[in-house]
């Protein structure tokens, strides 16, 4: 029968039972991920709890800019007014909060920080509060697990920055430098944030503490994430920067990525199994 | 299926941290036997059947579980065994059927919609594998738990609580799981302080009464 049931499970006798071959780790991880996508379209927990948090940031950072434009209008009418005894029509470029393009930047990767790390928890959360970890823990092993809830994340990660960061930059005027790199490192920072965020919410989800464990773990890391984020953004921003610039720059985030996802899987197991 | 699986519980001991669960618990179960673990609420039955399915590691002892001769430690042995317990719940925003097709799917097998069907009416849920697991009874979603634990045909059945939410046809459809995981030779574990499925065992462990 090979790696299908037997139709009469119960009432079969005597059959040699031939052990179904365990799928690869892979196949194991992109079901696991597409059960959370299913449970995730019906439940929008995840989708909710960023969704909340985005739209409220992006709604204060809206009002702020707005008041900040209303004052640097009348600071600007003033300064001409005074200079040639005329009012000056303020242009939008002028009208956009007086942080530099970095600046701007490392406060969109604060607030995808806020909104990953208060949605992202909820896969592994979820599992532990609901009593669904065992069946998981019986059904396939650590790695699968860690592969498939990171890949999760990611795409939510993704799905999130693909809306927040058209709006915040609308709202911000923060510029695009060149889109090559901006989607270079958005990819980098999305993959660095996801991968942080799986971790921790795993060692906060098996130790029972929740959210304080939460915020210890994750403050030193993402500490670390946003100043290696920063510096690739520099590189952005600066007009004829050498690509050995920026590939240096850039492959820092990646190198994160790439070691927060090693240090993961290898610790996962034991973060896992009892 | 031959007597190719065995369960053996080698002075097996468990602390929560300095509290002592129990201490030196042996036990072995082969093929066609069913072993029952027995004690009052708290004499960790439901500890030693965890550590027997090596999803928790006693604090000294060994549990081993051999198959055609060969030891598989923790991770190993779950392919090779079905649970069913009060502290394993399945996904309440998807279907039975989905919660089925999906643990198949983690463990290599991919069941066609009859036999989905078949197994649900087997656990007496037949028309019900649409519904949400959320909007089912806890008696329901005991039986649900029995179509999980037999996906794959496992040759050892931990059973914590065999009947507990159950009806009395639900009851049997318990006891006939018993008796054909016996006819096919295969082992079942029972944690219970229930008299009536005490009498199931062919052996016994009593806890909390060294």
């Amino acid at each position: 029968m090979g790696r299908h049931v037997h139709t009469a499970g119960l009432a079969v006798a005597a059959a040699d039972p031939v052990r179904p071959s365990r799928p690869g780790w892979w196949r194991q991880a992109l079901a696991l991920t597409g059960k959370d996508i299913r449970a995730e379209l019906r439940t929008r927990v995840a989708m909710s709890a960023v969704g909340v948090f985005t739209f409220a940031a992006l709604m204060l950072l809206a009002i702020a800019t707005e008041q900040l434009r209303d004052a640097q209008a009348v600071r600007q009418t003033v300064v001409y007014g005074l200079l040639d005894r005329q009012s000056v029509a303020v242009t939008g470029a002028d009208l956009r909060p007086a942080w530099d393009a970095v600046g701007k930047m490392g406060l969109l990767w604060v607030l995808l920080s806020f909104a990953a790390f208060s949605g992202l928890s909820h896969s592994f959360v979820h599992e532990e509060e609901t009593g669904t970890v065992t069946a998981l823990r019986l059904s396939a092993p650590a790695g699968a697990i860690y592969a498939g809830k990171l890949l999760f994340n990611l795409l939510l990660l993704f799905a999130i920055a693909a809306v927040v960061t058209p709006v915040y930059m609308l709202i911000t005027g923060m510029p695009a430098g060149t889109p090559g790199v901006l989607a270079l490192l958005m990819l980098g920072g999305c993959g660095g944030l996801a991968a942080t965020a799986t971790i921790v919410a795993a060692l906060a989800a098996r130790a029972g503490s929740g959210g304080a464990l939460y915020g210890a773990l994750g403050l030193p890391l993402l500490v670390v994430f946003l100043l290696l984020l920063l510096n690739a953004a520099s590189g952005l921003y600066t007009v004829d920067a050498s690509v050995v610039r920026i590939i240096r720059d850039v492959g820092g985030l990646f190198s994160y990525d790439v070691l927060i996802v090693a240090v993961s899987a290898l610790t996962f197991q034991y973060v896992w199994e009892e | 299926m031959d007597t190719r699986v065995e369960l053996e519980l080698r002075e097996v001991s468990h602390r929560f941290g300095l509290r002592a669960v129990f201490e030196n618990v042996c036990g072995t179960a082969c093929g066609a036997q069913t072993l029952v673990v027995a004690g009052a609420n708290g004499s960790g039955k439901s500890t030693l059947l965890r550590i027997a399915a090596g999803l928790l590691a006693p604090s000294s002892g060994r549990a081993l579980f051999r198959w055609n001769g060969q030891e598989l430690d923790a991770v190993a042995r779950r392919e090779h065994l079905g649970y069913v317990a009060p502290d394993l719940m399945l996904y309440r925003e998807l279907s039975a059927a989905e919660n089925l097709l999906f643990f198949a799917s983690l463990r290599g097998i991919s069941p066609s919609r009859e036999e989905l069907i078949s197994m649900l009416a087997e656990v007496g849920l037949k028309g019900r594998g649409r519904d949400l697991v959320g909007a089912y009874s806890s008696g329901m979603r005991q039986r649900l738990k029995y179509a999980f634990a037999l996906l794959a045909r496992p040759p050892v059945l931990i059973l914590d609580e065999p009947t507990a939410n159950l009806d009395d046809a639900g009851v049997e459809i318990v006891r006939r799981i018993i008796d054909d995981q016996r006819v096919k030779g295969g082992i079942t574990l029972i944690a219970t302080n229930e008299a009536r499925e005490t009498a199931w065992g062919d052996t016994c462990i009593r806890l909390g009464s060294q």
